[in-house]
């Protein structure tokens, strides 16, 4: 079995890559040959990726969480799957390659770093972290997500602006279907991120009696949780639309990645496994 | 091929001496049977706003162009045109022509799709008045193929190439679902009332109009199906509106940019797309600076416009192999009319002589030997026939063949005496 998972480790990031120029071929020419081949080139893709999951996993005997590598395969394959939903549930797609992209950029780091670790700390092989684990990783999938979106809804609005008709004009669906695609990306990366830190809340008491509630990791997801909680609100309560609502989801996607680099580089914290 | 042809067109006349020699259908009709009773056995009118054009097989050879153009200028008493202001085609060429118009690539706008329909309707028009015969008909069904096949399989008649179609093509870049979208038509003229309409056609979901004159605003309402309000009050709605166009002959700005600053506060940023296409314009274009403000005027709009016609330009090689396809298949099809008598011929010539032979057995033999002699006779010679059939259609369907064709067919003729014998057997069999 180990060798069916180095050789699929390798191929992985040959097909995340296949697909992302399909997608992109897809993007500049818009030729109706290749609209139903490129969705199911990534279903391969996906396919393959969640059976090298499961067999790392049975290999292992631990969910592949338990190092950055593992978890950059995971959070490739969260951002492929969740986009493939998005896809699949608007049947907008002509912004494919902008998410593949980080898939195959995460995918690659972990094929060429991963290692075989199959001696690990007790406490990763618990099932509830696997669970807070991967539910985070949806959470940040969902803003990642959120602020590619966010970032094509800049870039036709001023191209709209500006009177510029070019490939992204023409390429890219309306205003409206990407500040809604960001909107739900968002609420469905913080309904993930909130189910995270709840079991986080509920678990890490057990498994770590002396945790501090004042931990930097803690600090920065509750600040990141906060903002894009407000965000959502700004949306449903106060009604804010389009440019306001997604400055909120790229100011909170910024603030996500830099907590995690500073708290995990350079703080210390009980959260830190590896 | 014998067929001409004139057209009159936005190249070779104005506007005014196109209008002059337009046809509507009633003269079209008299025209027609003008045409049967002096010039022509078969052929079509076709007449648009951009083009008239007459086509058809002569009746003798004396028939030329010229006297297609006379018979035109004098039906219509027209004056202000000469010879020199139409376009004159005779054979291949009068097929390529009537291909390249209903192609679209001979439009003024490249790509225009009425222009399909409007050959089909001309086409039937000319079945109608029993101006048409195998040849016309056959090319009849190879222009629409051909102007089909185009819009298929090529990018001809894609994107806007109109200012009001390029509106509604950013309007759809801004708004997703323009049935729950409201607009705002400032004057009822002829521009307003297009905007209108392709809104109407893209099923906004609220038309309303204002225009300084009620009465035409009510018209033009009526028209799509809107709402009209009071030109005097329509500032005070504005927020309410997605979608504001606006083409009065106004001297001034109708519509300043604290006005739409302030609409847009109203609406919480939820944007509105504006199109100015009035000269002078309506709406001070300063207010494309303000957040959530999509303004365009016809300059900008035209950017798309012209992209496109850019782009349709492109697409003219790939109609014309499908143009040069459909004529080679008409070619090969025209060909094999030539050989279609000695075929005939050949038939029956053969059927004489095995009709002659049962005739001298039928007395000798039972009725029900009679029927197997019948039974076989018939297949002889339907076999014998086969091959030499096949070959001289294979042969006159390859256009490069057609001196060998004439070969083939002269030596039919010769071995079996066909030249006086009709296909329908008259001559008798020694």
């Amino acid at each position: 079995m180990i060798d069916t998972i180095h050789s699929v480790n390798i191929i992985l990031p040959l097909l995340y890559f296949s697909t992302f120029c399909i997608y992109l071929y897809d993007f500049i020419k818009d030729e109706s040959k290749v609209h139903n081949a490129k969705r199911i080139f990534l279903f391969i893709t996906l396919s393959l990726h969640i059976l090298y999951l499961i067999l790392r996993t049975i290999e292992f005997n631990h969910p592949p969480i338990t190092n950055k590598f593992e978890i950059f395969t995971v959070l490739a394959f969260c951002l492929g799957f969740s986009y493939f939903l998005l896809e699949l549930l608007t049947d907008i797609r002509g912004t494919g390659s902008f998410i593949i992209f980080f898939s195959l950029i995460f995918q690659l780091i972990s094929t060429i770093f991963i290692s075989d670790l199959i001696e690990v700390k007790e406490v990763l092989r618990n099932k509830l972290l696997g669970i807070h684990v991967v539910s985070a990783l949806g959470g940040y999938s969902g803003f990642t997500i959120a602020a590619v979106y966010g970032m094509l809804f800049f870039m036709l609005y001023k191209d709209i602006k500006f009177n510029r008709y070019g490939l992204i004009f023409k390429r890219l669906p309306s205003l409206e279907i990407l500040e809604k695609l960001n909107f739900y990306s968002v609420v469905i990366g913080f309904i993930l991120l909130t189910i995270s830190m709840l079991i986080g809340f509920i678990w890490l008491p057990i498994a770590f009696p002396d945790i501090s509630y004042l931990d930097p990791k803690l600090i920065s997801v509750s600040i990141v949780w906060l903002v894009f909680g407000i965000g959502i609100l700004t949306k449903l309560i106060a009604k804010w639309y389009g440019k306001k609502v997604i400055l909120f989801s790229l100011i909170g996607f910024v603030i996500a990645i830099l907590s995690l680099l500073v708290s995990s580089v350079f703080a210390e914290s009980f959260h830190s496994f590896y | 091929m014998n067929l001409i042809g004139i057209s009159i067109n936005h190249r070779t006349s104005s506007i005014e001496q196109r209008e002059a020699v337009h046809l509507s259908i009633e003269e079209q009709q008299q025209f027609i049977s003008l045409l049967k009773n002096n010039l022509l056995k078969e052929g079509f009118v076709l007449s648009t706003c951009n083009r008239t054009e007459i086509f058809g097989i002569p009746k003798n050879h004396q028939v030329h162009q010229n006297l297609l153009f006379n018979e035109l200028v004098t039906f219509k008493n027209v004056e202000n045109l000469k010879f020199e202001n139409v376009e004159s085609y005779d054979s291949e060429n009068a097929l390529r022509h009537i291909a390249k118009v209903a192609s679209g690539i001979d439009s003024l706008i490249i790509g225009d799709s009425q222009i399909l329909s409007q050959c089909k309707e001309s086409f039937r028009l000319s079945v109608d008045e029993d101006f048409s015969n195998t040849t016309t008909r056959k090319l009849f069904d190879v222009a629409v193929r051909i102007g089909k096949r185009a819009i298929k399989e090529t990018l001809i008649s894609q994107g806007a190439v109109t200012v009001s179609y390029a509106a509604i093509q950013v309007i759809e870049k801004i708004f997703a679902n323009l049935d729950k979208k409201e607009a705002l038509i400032i004057g009822a003229g002829e521009t307003s009332e297009l905007a209108a309409i392709h809104l109407n056609s893209r099923n906004i979901g609220k038309i309303t109009i204002t225009n300084r004159t009620e009465e035409k605003a009510g018209k033009l309402a009526k028209k799509v199906s809107g709402l009209t309000i009071k030109f005097e009050d329509f500032k005070k709605h504005l927020h309410k509106f997605d979608i504001i166009i606006s083409a009065t002959s106004s001297k001034d700005f109708i519509v300043s940019y604290e006005e739409i600053k302030s609409a847009i506060h109203l609406r919480k940023g939820t944007p509105i797309f504006i199109m100015d296409i009035a000269i002078p314009r309506d709406i001070d274009p300063k207010v494309k600076n303000i957040d959530n403000v999509f303004y365009n005027d016809i300059d900008s709009l035209n950017i798309i416009v012209d992209q496109n016609l850019q782009k349709r330009k492109h697409e003219i090689p790939k109609v014309q192999n499908i143009i040069n396809e459909e004529i080679d298949g008409f070619y090969s099809w025209y060909n094999t009319l030539g050989i279609v008598p000695t075929i005939k011929s050949l038939r029956s010539f053969f059927e004489s002589i095995e009709l002659d032979e049962l005739n001298k057995i039928k007395n000798k033999v039972s009725d029900e030997d009679f029927m197997k002699l019948e039974e076989m006779t018939k297949r002889l010679v339907g076999r014998i026939l086969h091959n030499p059939t096949k070959k001289l259609r294979e042969l006159a369907e390859n256009n490069d063949e057609l001196d060998k064709t004439n070969i083939h067919t002269s030596v039919l003729n010769f071995l079996f005496d066909l030249d006086d014998f009709s296909s329908n057997g008259k001559k008798e069999i020694e």
